[in-house]
């Protein structure tokens, strides 16, 4: 069991930061994501934690005991690769049975733990091929058995997912899960898939170009994104980003976004935009939110995309495009004709034009 | 893809006269290898394809049992340097492969070693004979001429080059992972060299084994200035294979010329399955 924390972790690879002044604390038995783009530095991190890569600076501890010169065999990780890295010149079982065996085991509790992996992860039948010829799914499961079974405190999965097919994909993101559950070590999980951070991780760390942009539960990453590139990156698709400037009308704050109309903003946001009257603002709403009925906004009708359960609507104003997501039984609007929207006061968030930081909604 | 008629039979006429070219000497050589000296010898009146009374009297000569229509007698039988061939060239694989595998992986995974590669291939940029009268002396003054150790020495230095550019392309196209995965879970460094990349690299090093086996098999140069008596191998014992009365033996050349494409053939067609893996070595991954 093992609390990981990152202190002002960098990695420079000569001019170029990969990584920069990551701080992160991930507790004991958490399931931690770390998504972000390609190049976002989410496989440094995971490397720099693992031992592969020495950081350029910063500290990694865990439960409190600084690790940076403890080589890699004796950090007691697991960590599964992306191209599974399976030793293709062994069987399924000589694989699960390697990493103890190289640990010294004794024989029979190589041969108790291969045989209860084999059956987690539903290897029995095959524990005698050679590994050379076993499909990419199956490679997957062995890989991840094959670190599982040296019970390590503390499991590193780098984009473990994403060279199998989908519908395997869905079978292991619930198995991943269940096996944590089971035996309850702290997981570091990259990804640049939104969808395997939002339903399984505990919390989702969001990184671009080195940095941590934002770190909470997926509800809260999804709900109050810190910035406007989380609030884009999270959500399929992202969250409409519009600019617009603060309007104070006697009391009341909104947000006219000119030639589009204005949005009201909910009271917490008002208090804190109060002494901002006439400044500009990015404005953020999920497409998901948009209402068809009431007024506010109008947009014109561009491409309407019918996938079945929901329905994008493609909007677009003199270059400014935003999406709605309608439900399957609501009328969609008529392409090529302006169509009028409202967003409810409480999908509104804002944001600054330019730090793009998200602008805090404040109590009274 | 459908093709011109013209350009296929061009094509083919192309591929018949390259294989041509490149089998017929050989046929010849096995054709000759069965003739008696009546059809090989300048006195022959024709030569055919078909040796028309074939016979071992070329293989039985050269192994010492002189025939009554061969009236030279040897000297020396092929056996020895038959032996002194296999001898060298296998260790002077042996010596490539080892410094060369070892030092395509520390320069593939670490990196270091800096100018190296290019120092190595240099070794291969000039003739050998601009180096053989410096190294003959060399060898002389360590007594290593006419020694199957000093001949083995000297192939294993010649082949290294080729012994690590081939090993160093084969771990540069292994994934690193295989070997992280390894290390993680807490095996050493010499420990995942020893059971997991060279048994990985199994096809690899047979590929690059026989190539540079073959390169050593087939040399005649060095041999020819390192060896007096002794030690001399198939080529040159070859190439002394003459009598005054007769002129060249080439029936008996052939002969020998059969039995030293025995070696090679064989590790061929034993390491096959991995040679074709080890040609395509880069298609392996996913």
């Amino acid at each position: 069991m093992s609390e990981i924390a990152l202190e002002n972790l960098g990695k420079t690879f000569g001019d170029f930061t990969a990584l920069a002044d990551m701080n992160l604390t991930i507790a004991n038995g958490e399931f931690m994501a770390l998504l972000g783009p390609s190049g976002c530095g989410k496989s440094t991190t995971m490397n720099i934690i693992a031992g592969m890569l020495r950081p350029s600076h910063g500290a990694i501890r865990f439960n409190g005991q600084d690790v940076v010169d403890v080589p890699m065999a004796k950090r007691g990780v697991g960590f599964v690769f992306q191209n599974y890295a399976i030793f293709t010149h062994m069987s399924v079982r000589e694989n699960l049975a390697y990493g103890l065996r190289a640990q010294g085991a004794p024989g029979a509790e190589i041969t108790k733990r291969v045989k209860a992996f084999a059956e987690l992860l539903q290897l029995e039948t095959m524990l005698d091929r050679p590994a050379a010829g076993l499909s990419v799914n199956i490679l997957q499961r062995l890989a991840i058995g094959r670190s599982a079974i040296l019970k390590p405190a503390i499991f590193l999965l780098d984009e473990p997912l994403s060279n199998v097919d989908a519908a395997f994909r869905a079978v292991m993101r619930s198995e991943l899960k269940s096996l944590q559950g089971q035996f309850g070590q702290t997981m570091v999980y990259v990804t640049h898939d939104q969808l395997e951070a939002m339903t399984m991780a505990d919390r989702i760390a969001v990184m671009d170009h080195g940095k941590l942009l934002q770190v909470g539960t997926p509800l809260d990453i999804y709900n109050n994104p810190a910035d406007t590139f989380v609030a884009r990156f999270i959500g399929a698709p992202g969250m409409n980003i519009l600019d617009g400037r603060l309007i104070q009308k006697d009391d009341a704050v909104s947000v006219e976004v000119p030639g589009i109309g204005s949005v009201d903003l909910p009271p917490a946001l008002q208090f804190a935009a109060r002494d901002l009257n006439g400044s500009d603002v990015q404005i953020g709403f999920r497409p998901e939110q948009v209402s068809a009925t009431g007024s506010g906004l109008t947009m014109r009708v561009g491409l309407v995309e019918r996938i079945g359960a929901r329905t994008i609507v493609h909007l677009e104003h003199e270059g400014i495009a935003a999406k709605a997501v309608l439900p399957a039984d609501v009328a969609p609007p008529v392409a090529r004709k302006d169509w009028t929207f409202t967003v409810p006061e409480d999908g509104v968030r804002l944001f600054d034009p330019v730090t793009g930081q998200a602008l805090k909604a404040r109590a009274h | 893809m459908q093709r011109a008629i013209p350009f296929e039979i061009f094509r083919y006429v192309v591929i018949l006269s390259l294989v041509a070219i490149s089998l017929v000497p050989t046929l010849w050589m096995i054709s000759m290898a069965f003739k008696p000296i009546a059809e090989w010898s300048a006195a022959g009146a024709d030569l055919t394809w078909w040796p028309r009374n074939p016979t071992l009297d070329n293989f039985r000569f050269i192994f010492g049992q002189s025939s009554t229509d061969l009236i030279v007698a040897l000297e020396r039988t092929a056996g020895r340097p038959i032996f002194a061939s296999l001898l060298t060239a296998t260790f002077g694989t042996l010596i490539a492969m080892t410094a060369g595998t070892a030092a395509a992986y520390g320069l593939s995974r670490f990196g270091q070693g800096g100018n190296l590669p290019l120092a190595l291939i240099q070794l291969r940029l000039f003739p050998p004979m601009a180096v053989m009268i410096p190294v003959m002396i060399m060898w002389s003054f360590l007594g290593l001429i006419d020694n199957w150790f000093g001949l083995s020495l000297i192939y294993g230095i010649v082949t290294l080059p080729f012994a690590f550019w081939l090993m160093k392309t084969f771990f540069d196209d292994m994934p690193r992972e295989i070997e992280d995965a390894a290390l993680v879970e807490g095996c050493t460094r010499w420990r995942v060299f020893v059971r997991i990349t060279l048994p990985m690299m199994r096809p690899a090093l047979a590929s690059s084994a026989l190539f540079v086996f073959i390169l050593n098999w087939s040399d005649y140069l060095i041999a020819l200035l390192l060896t007096t008596r002794d030690w001399a191998t198939i080529p040159v014992y070859m190439a002394s294979l003459s009598s005054s009365m007769t002129g060249q033996l080439y029936g008996a050349k052939a002969a020998l010329g059969v039995i030293a494409a025995v070696p090679p053939i064989i590790m061929g067609i034993a390491i096959q399955k991995h040679l074709v893996r080890g040609l395509t070595f880069g298609a392996l991954k996913e």
